[in-house]
């Protein structure tokens, strides 16, 4: 049953060629040039040259990127509602969110990097994920959205700044410094934090970089 | 060898940086998002130096100047990362240990040699495959970000740590120097170009274009 309902999403969304060609495809290693064939779903390109993936045709594509997109954002959302860490420690209970933790270098004189931490933590995970929805979302019915081209970019820019799953394994080394002097255990936002790394690390490999671009070309034709 | 693996910037064809698509060079803009096309990236050895060695100038007060300071019980204790790490490692706790001496000291100090490296290889000072240097390159890139993470781990003692008059944690300028390292060497490896180590390979130079006035990233 669910390979044919596959067959037939597939189907009706095939990787399209932008009407304008030649269709080329250069190695960003080597820079040699390939004809840009079309490939089954789930195959990748590789440079002939060095070996390199030129693209790759994921499967569902449009359909995995949004729906990792949206996953990521529920993710975030409890993230940054429920604590990472929990710590009991002379009576007090103090718990660790996000927002605090950027905050309080903020506040204890160190700016920059509670700016920094802000940035790689907070607003490029959120942006990457808005971004792939707004892209993607409305091209799984041949839309390109208003603008869908400027955040493309900028999604592509952002993106190896988005720092989640550094974070979490920040988080981790946090909790063994502090067990020895503590009673400290991870809360929901950790967990939440480990989902936002697997839903946007699938959500921006749901979809090859070439393939997001043609699509986009295609329908703001 | 070029023979049978025709180069696009020997056919005035240029990858777009942003989307990948193949267009003439002369356009300067690519037509289908508008960033700059260029056969090569500007001024790319040059920028990668820059950023490289603006990275390793700071690596050395990153670990010498405290990256917190921890005051318990009125006594204050200044913590380097390599403190830190020292601690995990004679608490018995060696796989943290080992994952913080490989996240803030090994991974910027190779990838500050691999920069160097992959630069000295792409102006034709060494000789070496480059498949290889092509896989270190992507390695590096791969890599960077996860040294951020001794930033992170400040920023959450910052946070968590505020137990009254008990305990408290501040910052210290190690971390910024620190962070300044991670995103130094992270902008020189987004500025290095590696098609320049197959046009030492090849012998062949492709030559800048001086009419483009803008830079992108």
């Amino acid at each position: 049953m669910m390979e044919g309902f596959t067959r037939r999403w597939r189907a009706a969304q095939p990787w399209p060629a932008p009407r304008r060609g030649p269709h080329y495809s250069v190695c960003h290693f080597c820079d040699t040039l390939h004809d840009a064939d079309r490939i089954p779903e789930g195959e990748a390109a590789l440079c002939a040259r060095c070996n390199a993936p030129l693209y790759q045709n994921r499967y569902a594509s449009l359909t995995r990127a949004s729906a990792f997109s949206v996953a990521a954002l529920v993710a975030i959302a409890l993230m940054h509602v429920f604590p990472l860490l929990i710590m009991d420690a002379a009576g007090m209970r103090r718990s660790l969110t996000l927002s605090g933790a950027a905050l309080a270098l903020i506040e204890e004189q160190a700016p920059i990097l509670g700016c920094f931490v802000i940035l790689f933590t907070i607003v490029a995970p959120l942006f990457l994920a808005l971004s792939m929805l707004y892209i993607t979302f409305p091209l799984l019915f041949g839309v390109a959205a208003p603008g869908a081209k400027t955040v493309a970019r900028w999604m592509y820019v952002s993106e190896p700044w988005n720092m989640a799953e550094v974070f979490l394994l920040g988080v981790v080394v946090s909790l063994l410094k502090l067990v020895k002097v503590a009673d400290v255990q991870f809360g929901v936002g950790f967990f939440a934090c480990a989902g936002v790394m697997v839903f946007l690390a699938a959500a921006v490999a749901g979809i090859d970089r070439e393939e997001l671009w043609d699509r986009l070309e295609v329908a703001t034709e | 060898m070029s023979g049978c693996h025709p180069k696009a910037a020997l056919k005035g064809l240029a990858g777009c940086h942003t989307c990948g698509k193949v267009s003439p060079v002369t356009l300067g803009r690519c037509p289908r998002c508008g960033s700059h096309l260029h056969l090569r990236k500007p001024n790319s050895i040059h920028r990668t130096v820059a950023f490289m060695a603006a990275a390793a100038a700071l690596y050395i007060p990153s670990h010498i100047l405290p990256v917190m300071t921890m005051v318990e019980l009125g006594t204050v204790e200044r913590h380097t990362i390599i403190g830190g790490m020292m601690y995990f490692w004679e608490s018995g706790a060696y796989p943290i240990a080992i994952v913080i001496f490989t996240a803030s000291i090994l991974i910027p100090f190779l990838k500050i040699g691999a920069l160097a490296w992959l630069c000295a290889a792409a102006t034709g000072h060494t000789h070496r495959k480059p498949e290889r240097l092509g896989k270190l390159f992507w390695f590096t890139e791969l890599l960077g970000r996860w040294s951020m993470i001794d930033i992170f781990v400040v920023g959450i003692m910052v946070s968590l740590v505020q137990v009254g008059n008990y305990m408290t944690v501040t910052p210290g300028p190690g971390a910024l120097a620190f962070a300044g390292v991670v995103i130094l060497t992270m902008f020189s490896a987004m500025s290095f170009e590696p098609r320049l180590l197959w046009d030492q390979l090849d012998g062949q130079s492709v030559p800048e274009e001086t009419d483009c006035p803008h830079e992108t990233i």
